[in-house]
């Protein structure tokens, strides 16, 4: 058979048709030194951080695409393919059980026109296919069915066009998290002493936790980042932001000593962690019957009664970047981020395996009504966060620097508690914080750097 | 005429789910689905979705239908006609008898 078109010069034939290439050029990931814009020993911080667009996607590249990421619990996945969709920055992934029941994370674009390849928030399914061409992947990532196939080139391998998959998912107690980094530091590495305030709320026993109910996500106007630090480090806001809410709680309506009255540690991590817990021997979880429920013995056998008496009930933690949780109320909840202006909290409840179901449900309503959606605490923090957000766009005020400077000198590393810990009241964690942010900021990212 | 050939036994086959039986059992030129209609009937179509590759006995059977996994064609468990798009064209359908619990397949027989 001859054909009557005849091929140009260059044309390259038919039956070996390039594979293609692409290069990005430089110019589209121009970086900031953001050096200048934290100052951790002297306390002060540049409103540049939560505002400008082009520090924001730096962020995506350097801080996101870097971390260890919490992507989900657990308790979601039972039996292959079982699923969860979330989000790790601004990345979409789809966290599935495969055929070896093991969890794994994938990026939720199909290869094809970029369309998501799951619009369910969760389920169970055996295949993930694109709405727009039907471009369809198996559990394991794989494109097993491309609609119209004949029309493709001899060149073209469905081996090759595979989800992208999130080379790291590692889970630590229950938690699962993943990473873009294709040789990171181990998942427990990079958590460090972390682990030990962490264990404090993950580890009451053998059994560990479960998920109760389902996810629930708000969008807040507000940065990430003043989410992500109150809760690494700050109790300062309690007594002023959530008076009403206390004085509510409070039987007489005058909120107890011991509640307004608090010293306590905070532990500041060098990889921009930090958990803030009150310190009392008769620290006790805030629902009566969960309370009455908790053997406080059996878990200062287990845990010590450092744990027992700081970081296991009242308190709050952060690991860095976005992941944050409240031990008191079982609380878990992930800042992502959308946009400079804007995050989306996503937040579980957790409960103890071992808990019968009054208590679950008491832990589950206690939670719903202080740090739920609607919580009488929360509606405090988020507007907190998106006052601060609202006013930062003025050029004056986004030029006027913040103060980070409590606890300054206070640092100090003793017996009872694993590495540095600050006072209750404290800016320490939020200094290290940001420190880290600074650090990788301004550090070259694996997909930055030249293969060796 | 023949008895036709055992391909599985009828508990094998979950209400509302289907089974793929090897070409190489059936002599057939594509694997055969027998799937399994939610008021215990049982049908057989050739597995390959007409549409694109994508296995029929993996899809969902209810009310009379499958309906592909991957795309979400449908297809008459009797007859093969196809539903909706994408798929344009039918699927073969195959005659099926269950006798003392065990399912026999006519290829190409019509049902």
């Amino acid at each position: 058979m001859t054909s009557t078109i005849e091929p140009g010069t260059g044309a390259r034939t038919v039956s070996a048709p390039p594979c293609g290439a692409l290069l990005r050029p430089a110019e589209l990931s121009r970086n900031i030194d953001v050096a200048g814009l934290v100052d951790a020993d002297g306390g002060l911080l540049d409103r540049a951080v939560f505002t400008d667009d082009e520090i924001y996607r730096q962020e995506l590249r350097r801080i996101f695409a870097a971390s260890w990421l919490f992507l989900a619990h657990t308790d979601q996945f039972h039996k292959p393919g079982d699923f969860f969709t979330t989000y790790m920055g601004e990345d979409p992934v789809i966290v599935t059980m495969d055929k070896n029941r093991r969890i794994r994370a994938f990026l939720n674009s199909c290869r094809h026109r970029g369309a998501r390849v799951c619009r369910a928030d969760y389920g169970a399914t055996r295949s993930f296919t694109c709405t727009y061409h039907g471009w369809a992947y198996d559990l394991e990532g794989k494109l097993i069915s491309i609609p119209n196939k004949d029309g493709y080139p001899d060149s073209f391998h469905a081996d090759d066009w595979g989800l992208v998959e999130v080379p790291n998912v590692d889970s630590y107690h229950g938690l699962i998290f993943g990473t873009w980094d294709p040789h990171p530091v181990s998942l427990r590495d990079s958590l460090g002493d972390m682990a030990w305030y962490l264990d404090a709320m993950l580890d009451h026993d053998a059994d560990g936790t479960v998920v109760v109910g389902g996810v629930h996500k708000w969008m807040l106007e507000g940065n990430w980042k003043l989410a992500a630090e109150q809760f690494a480090s700050d109790w300062y806001h309690v007594n002023m932001s959530h008076a009403s809410a206390l004085t509510l709680l409070s039987p007489s309506g005058k909120p107890k000593d011991e509640v307004v009255h608090r010293t306590g540690r905070q532990y500041v991590d060098p990889k921009g962690h930090g958990h803030g817990f009150p310190v009392h021997p008769k620290n006790r979880f805030d629902a009566q019957t969960v309370h009455e429920w908790i053997d406080y013995a059996v878990l200062r056998e287990r845990l010590g009664d450092a744990r027992v008496e700081g970081p296991l009930t009242t308190g709050h933690g952060t690991v860095f970047p976005n992941f944050s949780y409240l031990p008191v109320n079982g609380s878990i909840r992930i800042w992502h981020p959308k946009g400079p202006d804007r995050m989306e909290v996503w937040a579980w409840t957790i409960v103890d395996k071992s808990m019968p179901e009054h208590v679950r449900e008491a832990q589950r309503l206690y939670n719903l009504r202080t740090f739920g959606p609607s919580g009488i605490f929360e509606q405090d923090d988020g507007e907190n966060w998106s006052e601060v957000q609202a006013i930062s766009h003025g050029f004056i005020t986004n030029s006027v620097p913040l103060n980070y400077q409590m606890g300054i000198g206070a640092d100090r590393r003793d017996t009872r508690y694993p590495g540095t810990t600050s006072e209750l009241y404290s800016d320490a964690a939020a200094r290290s914080f940001y420190a880290r942010w600074r650090e990788l900021m301004n550090t070259s990212a694996w997909h930055e750097r030249k293969p060796a | 005429m023949s008895n036709g050939i055992r391909v599985a036994a009828l508990d094998e086959i979950p209400e509302g789910e289907g089974i793929s039986i090897d070409r190489t059992v059936t002599g057939t030129d594509d694997d055969i689905a027998l799937l399994r209609d939610d008021d215990g009937s049982v049908w057989a179509l050739n597995n390959t979705c007409t549409h694109a590759e994508a296995s029929l006995a993996e899809g969902w059977v209810e009310d009379g239908y499958v309906e592909c996994p991957l795309h979400s064609s449908k297809f008459c468990l009797k007859t093969g006609t196809v539903q909706g798009l994408p798929a344009t064209r039918d699927a073969v359908a195959h005659r099926i008898e269950v006798r003392e619990g065990d399912v026999y397949l006519f290829p190409h027989e019509r049902p």
